[in-house]
C-alpha cells in the first residue's frame, strides 16, 4: 500500500515483512533483543541493509514486532536506485525513518554525495545530509 | 568532456530523485569558477542551480559577480543574475539590474552602470560613471563594448556615444584610446590631445596623438620596437599652425641601440627640426642644438674601443647666422689596451678626429684631422707604512692636417712627453661616540713638456677644475691641449660616516705651479703660479636628504666658480634644488656673471590633494626666469592633474608665455596612470 | 690624535690592496670608475672579494638666458655598489654615493670666432665631466669601504 507520489527510490512500504539472516544469533530474552552477528543482511521489500553487527530491538508485549535495528560495524543501505553507506544506522520500523552516521557517503544516479549525517523518511522518500555536505555531480557539456 | 562540479553545504536535503537543496553557506566550485551563496536548488534533469542571495561569483582573480539572486547550470557558465555587480580587477564595477552568462565568456549587462569609483550611502553619486543601455564583457578577448552610454561627471551626463569599446581593466597592452589631455598655452591656444595606442604584435607599439586648437593642427607619433638586439624608438610631430603660415613643421627623434656580435654596441640618434622655434613653441624639447650620431663601441676591463660620428645643427638665434662656422660634423677614433708588465700597467692606444665646418672661410671655416699614438707606464706600491704611491710616465705623439686656416701650416704635429708622482696615506679612526672617520692627504708632483708646433684646439677649449681632476695629469678634457709645465697638487679628503646615518664628505685642494705659464683664463680657476682653492663637500643622511656643493675662490676669497645641489625626500614631501654661481668670463662668452638658482618641490597636502612648485630664479636679473604650479586630486577612481607653467623672458625669437594643462585618468579605464589607488572606505 | 693609516701595519685595510677585483665594464662611464676603482684598490691578483657597481646618469640644463638657450650643464650620477666575499658568496657590504660635475655650453658669436663654445668643444667637455664624475665616485665608495673595513672584512 505505498503512499503518495513516488519521489524516487527512497520510498519505501514499512509494512512489509522484514528477513534477517547472519551467521549468528544470540537473543537475550529478559530485554527482549536479539543480536545478529556476521554479515548481516536485512531485507525489506527492495531495500537491503548489510552489516556487521545488527541488534534488534523488539517491542515490549507483542511478541515478534520489531520496534528498531541498531546496525554498526559498518553499513550499506541499498534501494533500486540508490545505495548509502555509513558507520552505523539505526532502522525505526514504527516511523519509517532511518538515521545513518559516520563518514556517510550517498550516491544518486551520477552524484554521490558525503557529509556526517543522513536522516531518510522512507514512508515520504526525502532524505537530508547534515554536516559537511559535500557533493560532486556531473555537468552536462554545453 | 564533461566536467565535475563540486558543491559544499552545511545541508542538503534530498527532494526524491532529482533535487537537492543545498543551505547553510553552500559554495559550488568548477573550474577557476566559484560561486558561493546562502542557499542553492539543484535540479538535476534540469542541470540548472537556483540560487538565492546575497551570491558571490569569483572568476579567477579578475572578475567577480555579486548578485540577489540567480538562475544558472551547473557549471556556472550560462545563467542569469538579478540586481547584480560585475567587478573587474577589484577596480571597475558594473552594476546591472539585470546580469546574463554565455559560455563562461561573456557577461551581458542591461541597463548598466560602469564606474571605478566607490559608492556609499555618505556618497552616493560617484564621481564619474558610464551609463549604457547594455554592456558586454568579453572575459577572453578582455574588452568592454558599451551600447549607448553617456558618460556622467558628478552625476551631469558630459557625453553620449552610441558605441564604445575599451580594454578590460587587466589587459596590459591593448590597442584602443587613450584619455584626453587638454592643453592651452599662450602660443597655441586651448587645445585637446587624445592619444591612440596600437600594439604591433608583441614586441612593438605606435601612439598617434592628433592635437587640435584654434591655432594648429598636429598629429603626434611615437614608435617603439624591442628586438633581440636591442630597442629603437622614434618619436615625431607634424603640425600646420597660425604661427608660421604655410608651412609645414615638424621634428623627429629617434634613438636605437644594438648589439653587433664581438661584444661590440651600436648606438644611433637621429634628430631633425624643421625650424628652430619649433620644440619650444610645442613644449616637445628644450634643446638648444641638434645632435644626430653614430657610435659603435666596446668596454672591457682592459681595453676600449670607440668609433662615433657626429653631425650637429644649431637651434640658437644667435648662432644661426653663423651656422656655417659651428662644426657640422665630427669623427671621432680611440683605442686602448693595457698590459701588466714589469710590475705596473703598460697602456698604449692609438687616437683619431676629424672637425668638419661648411664655411671655407679663412679661420672661421677651419677643417682639421689629427692622428695620435700615445702610451704610458704606471706603477703603483703600498709602502710599509701605509703610503701608496703611484708613478706614471707617458709619451703622446699627434700630426694635424689643417684647412682653410692661414694660422697654421697644413701639416703640423707635436710630441708630448709627461710624468708624475702621487703619494696617498689614507687613515682612520673611530670617534668616542662611534663614528667612522678616514683623513687622505695626497701629494702629486706633475711635469709635462710639449715638443712641435703649435696645433689647432678643437676639443680643448672649455675647462673646468673641481675634485674629478684635481690629480690628474691635464685638466685640458681633450687631446689637442695638455698641462705643461711643473707643478705640485695637494689636497686633503676627509670622511665621517656618523653612526645614526649622517655622512660628511669633504676635500680641499690646491694646484701650486713652479713657474707661469699662462695656460688657462682666470674663469677657470686654474690661472696663475697658484690655482684657486678648491672645496667641495657633501652631507648626507641616507636616502632622505643630500646636499653636494663645491667652490672654488681665489686667496682674497673672490669666489670665482660655486655649485650646490639638494635633494630631500620623505613620503610626504620631496624637493630638489640646484645652485650655480659663474663668475663673468669673456673667453666663455659671459660678459657678467652667471647666477641662478632653480627649485623643484612637491608636498601632499591631504590624503586626496597634493601640490607641486618649480621654479628658476636668475638671481643676477633678480627675477624669475621660469615659475610652474601643479595642483593633483586623486581618489581610487580619478586623478585630476592641474599644471601651470610660466616662462617670464623674452626675446627677440622667444615669447614670454603661459602653460595650463588638464589631465584626467579614470582608474580602470584605458591607460591607468593613476598607479595604485587610494582605496577610500565608504566612512573616509 | 688617534689616526691610523689603513694601509699601514694594524691598519684597518692591511693587506686589502689589490684583493678586490672590479665586475668589467660595459661602456664608456662603467671603464672610467673601472680604471679609478683599479688605481684606488689596486688591480686585483687573487681576488678575495668582487665588486659591482650600477651606474645612473642624468643631467640638468641651466644658465638658461633669455633666448632659452642652456649655458651650463651638471651631470648628476649614482653609483650602487655591492661587495661580495668570494669564497662564501656573502654581499658583505653595499651602498650608493652620488654626487655632480658641471661643464659649459657658451653661446659663440660671430666676434667670438671659431673656437670657444663651439658644439665639438661642448661635446668633448661633456665627455670629460662624465670621466671627472666617475673618478669623484669612486674616490667616495673608496673612502667609505676604507672607513668601514672593519666592519666588513672576513
Amino acid at each position: 500500500q505505498g503512499t503518495g507520489i513516488d519521489m524516487g527510490g527512497l520510498t519505501q512500504d514499512t509494512g512489509l515483512p522484514v528477513e534477517v539472516d547472519a551467521e549468528q544469533l544470540e537473543v537475550n530474552q529478559t530485554d527482549g533483543t536479539a543480536v545478529f552477528t556476521g554479515g548481516v543482511t536485512v531485507t525489506q521489500g527492495e531495500m537491503t541493509l548489510t552489516a556487521e553487527r545488527v541488534q534488534v530491538v523488539y517491542a515490549s508485549g507483542e511478541q515478534g514486532r520489531i520496534q528498531e535495528m541498531q546496525a554498526s560495524g559498518g553499513v550499506t543501505l541499498v534501494t533500486p536506485e540508490e545505495a548509502a553507506e555509513s558507520q552505523e544506522a539505526v532502522y525505526e520500523i514504527e516511523s519509517g525513518n532511518v538515521t545513518m552516521t559516520g563518514e556517510v557517503l550517498l550516491t544518486q544516479g551520477p552524484n554521490t554525495l558525503s557529509s556526517d549525517r543522513l536522516v531518510i523518511d522512507l514512508t515520504t522518500g526525502t532524505g537530508t545530509m547534515e554536516g559537511g555536505v559535500r557533493t560532486i555531480f556531473q555537468t552536462g557539456d554545453n | 568532456e564533461a566536467q565535475t562540479a563540486s558543491l559544499v553545504a552545511d545541508r542538503v536535503d534530498l527532494r526524491g530523485g532529482d533535487t537537492l537543496v543545498a543551505e547553510g553557506s553552500v559554495e559550488v566550485l568548477y573550474g577557476r569558477t566559484r560561486l558561493s551563496a546562502p542557499r542553492i536548488t539543484y535540479d538535476q534533469t534540469a542541470d540548472r542551480l537556483r540560487i538565492e542571495g546575497p551570491i558571490t561569483l569569483v572568476e579567477g582573480e579578475s572578475t567577480i559577480v555579486v548578485a540577489d539572486q540567480a538562475q544558472l547550470d551547473t557549471d556556472l557558465q550560462n545563467g542569469i543574475l538579478d540586481s547584480a555587480r560585475l567587478v573587474l580587477d577589484r577596480q571597475l564595477q558594473l552594476a546591472a539590474n539585470q546580469i546574463t552568462r554565455v559560455d563562461g565568456r561573456y557577461t551581458l549587462l542591461t541597463k548598466s552602470v560602469a564606474s571605478s569609483c566607490r559608492v556609499c550611502a555618505a556618497a552616493p553619486v560617484p564621481t564619474w560613471e558610464i551609463r549604457a543601455r547594455r554592456i558586454i564583457h568579453d572575459e577572453q578577448a578582455q574588452q568592454l563594448y558599451f551600447d549607448s552610454a553617456s558618460f556622467r561627471l558628478l552625476g551631469i551626463p558630459i557625453f553620449y556615444v552610441p558605441r564604445l569599446r575599451l580594454p578590460d581593466p587587466t589587459l596590459a597592452r591593448s590597442t584602443g584610446f587613450l584619455l584626453p589631455t587638454v592643453r592651452s598655452t599662450s602660443a597655441l591656444g586651448t587645445g585637446v590631445k587624445v592619444p591612440y595606442f596600437v600594439t604591433v604584435g608583441d614586441h612593438a607599439d605606435l601612439t598617434f596623438t592628433p592635437y587640435l586648437s584654434p591655432q594648429t593642427r598636429t598629429l603626434q607619433a611615437r614608435w617603439r620596437q624591442e628586438t633581440v638586439r636591442g630597442g629603437l624608438s622614434f618619436e615625431g610631430a607634424l603640425s600646420d599652425d597660425t604661427l608660421r603660415e604655410d608651412e609645414t613643421r615638424y621634428y623627429l627623434f629617434g634613438n636605437g641601440s644594438f648589439t653587433v656580435g664581438a661584444g661590440f654596441t651600436l648606438d644611433v640618434g637621429l634628430q631633425q627640426v624643421s625650424d628652430p622655434a619649433y620644440l619650444i613653441d610645442y613644449d616637445y624639447s628644450d634643446r638648444d642644438r641638434l645632435v644626430s650620431f653614430a657610435e659603435l663601441s666596446r668596454y672591457r676591463r682592459d681595453e676600449a674601443i670607440f668609433a662615433r660620428i657626429t653631425g650637429f645643427e644649431t637651434l640658437r638665434d644667435s648662432e644661426i647666422p653663423i651656422e656655417d662656422q659651428l662644426p657640422r660634423s665630427y669623427a671621432q677614433f680611440a683605442f686602448e689596451r693595457s698590459h701588466d708588465v714589469a710590475g705596473g700597467v703598460l697602456t698604449w692606444g692609438a687616437d683619431a678626429a676629424a672637425v668638419r665646418r661648411k664655411s671655407d672661410a679663412p679661420g672661421a671655416g677651419r677643417d682639421s684631422q689629427r692622428v695620435g699614438l700615445s702610451t704610458d707606464w704606471r706603477r703603483q706600491e703600498t709602502l710599509p707604512n701605509g703610503m701608496i704611491a703611484a708613478l706614471t710616465t707617458g709619451v703622446a705623439g699627434h700630426v694635424y692636417n689643417t684647412r682653410q686656416d692661414p694660422t697654421f701650416d697644413d701639416q703640423t704635429g707635436r710630441l708630448t712627453t709627461s710624468a708624475e708622482a702621487t703619494l696617498r696615506w689614507p687613515m682612520r679612526r673611530v670617534t668616542a661616540g662611534g663614528a667612522q672617520q678616514l683623513l687622505e692627504p695626497v701629494v702629486q708632483l706633475a711635469w709635462a713638456d710639449v715638443i712641435g708646433d703649435t696645433v689647432p684646439n678643437e676639443d680643448s677649449v672649455l675647462v673646468e677644475f673641481d675634485e674629478g681632476n684635481l690629480f690628474s695629469l691635464s685638466r685640458y678634457p681633450g687631446r689637442d691641449r695638455i698641462e705643461t709645465g711643473a707643478r705640485a697638487n695637494l689636497g686633503v679628503r676627509f670622511t665621517h660616516l656618523a653612526p645614526g646615518g649622517w655622512t660628511l664628505g669633504a676635500l680641499v685642494g690646491r694646484t701650486a705651479r713652479f713657474d707661469e705659464t699662462g695656460q688657462f683664463e682666470d674663469g677657470t680657476g686654474l690661472s696663475g703660479e697658484s690655482s684657486d682653492w678648491l672645496v667641495a663637500g657633501q652631507l648626507r643622511l641616507n636616502e632622505m636628504f643630500s646636499l653636494t656643493g663645491r667652490t672654488l675662490f681665489e686667496d682674497d676669497l673672490t669666489v670665482t666658480k660655486a655649485a650646490a645641489r639638494m635633494a630631500y625626500s620623505t613620503p610626504r614631501a620631496q624637493a630638489a634644488a640646484t645652485y650655480v654661481w659663474l663668475r663673468e668670463e669673456p673667453d666663455e662668452n659671459r660678459p657678467d656673471p652667471a647666477h641662478e638658482v632653480t627649485l623643484d618641490a612637491a608636498y601632499r597636502l591631504t590624503r586626496r590633494w597634493s601640490s607641486s612648485f618649480e621654479t628658476r630664479f636668475n638671481v643676477e636679473a633678480e627675477r624669475a626666469a621660469e615659475a610652474g604650479l601643479g595642483l593633483q586630486y586623486r581618489t581610487e577612481c580619478i586623478t585630476v592633474d592641474l599644471s601651470l607653467s610660466r616662462r617670464f623672458t623674452s626675446s627677440t625669437s622667444v615669447s614670454a608665455t603661459t602653460d595650463f594643462g588638464l589631465e584626467v585618468s579614470l582608474a580602470g579605464i584605458g591607460a591607468d596612470r593613476t598607479g595604485a589607488a587610494a582605496r577610500s572606505a565608504c566612512n573616509g | 690624535c688617534g689616526f691610523t693609516p689603513v694601509y699601514g701595519p694594524g691598519g684597518a685595510a692591511e693587506g686589502l690592496w689589490g684583493r678586490i677585483e672590479i665586475d668589467a665594464p660595459e661602456d664608456a662611464a662603467g671603464y672610467a670608475l673601472v680604471q679609478q676603482l683599479e688605481q684606488r684598490l689596486g688591480r686585483a691578483s687573487a681576488a678575495e672579494y668582487q665588486m659591482s657597481a650600477v651606474i645612473g646618469l642624468d643631467q640638468d640644463g641651466l644658465g638658461v638666458t633669455p633666448d632659452q638657450e642652456i649655458t651650463r650643464y651638471q651631470l648628476r650620477g649614482q653609483v650602487t655598489y655591492a661587495l661580495e666575499h668570494t669564497p662564501s658568496g656573502d654581499t658583505v657590504t653595499e651602498g650608493a654615493v652620488n654626487s655632480f660635475t658641471s661643464y659649459s655650453a657658451p653661446v659663440f658669436t660671430a666676434d667670438r670666432g671659431a673656437i670657444a663654445g663651439n658644439t665639438v668643444s661642448v661635446l668633448s667637455a661633456e665627455e670629460d665631466a662624465v670621466d671627472r664624475l666617475m673618478v669623484i665616485l669612486a674616490d667616495q665608495i673608496v673612502a667609505e669601504l676604507l672607513a668601514t673595513a672593519p666592519e666588513w672584512r672576513r
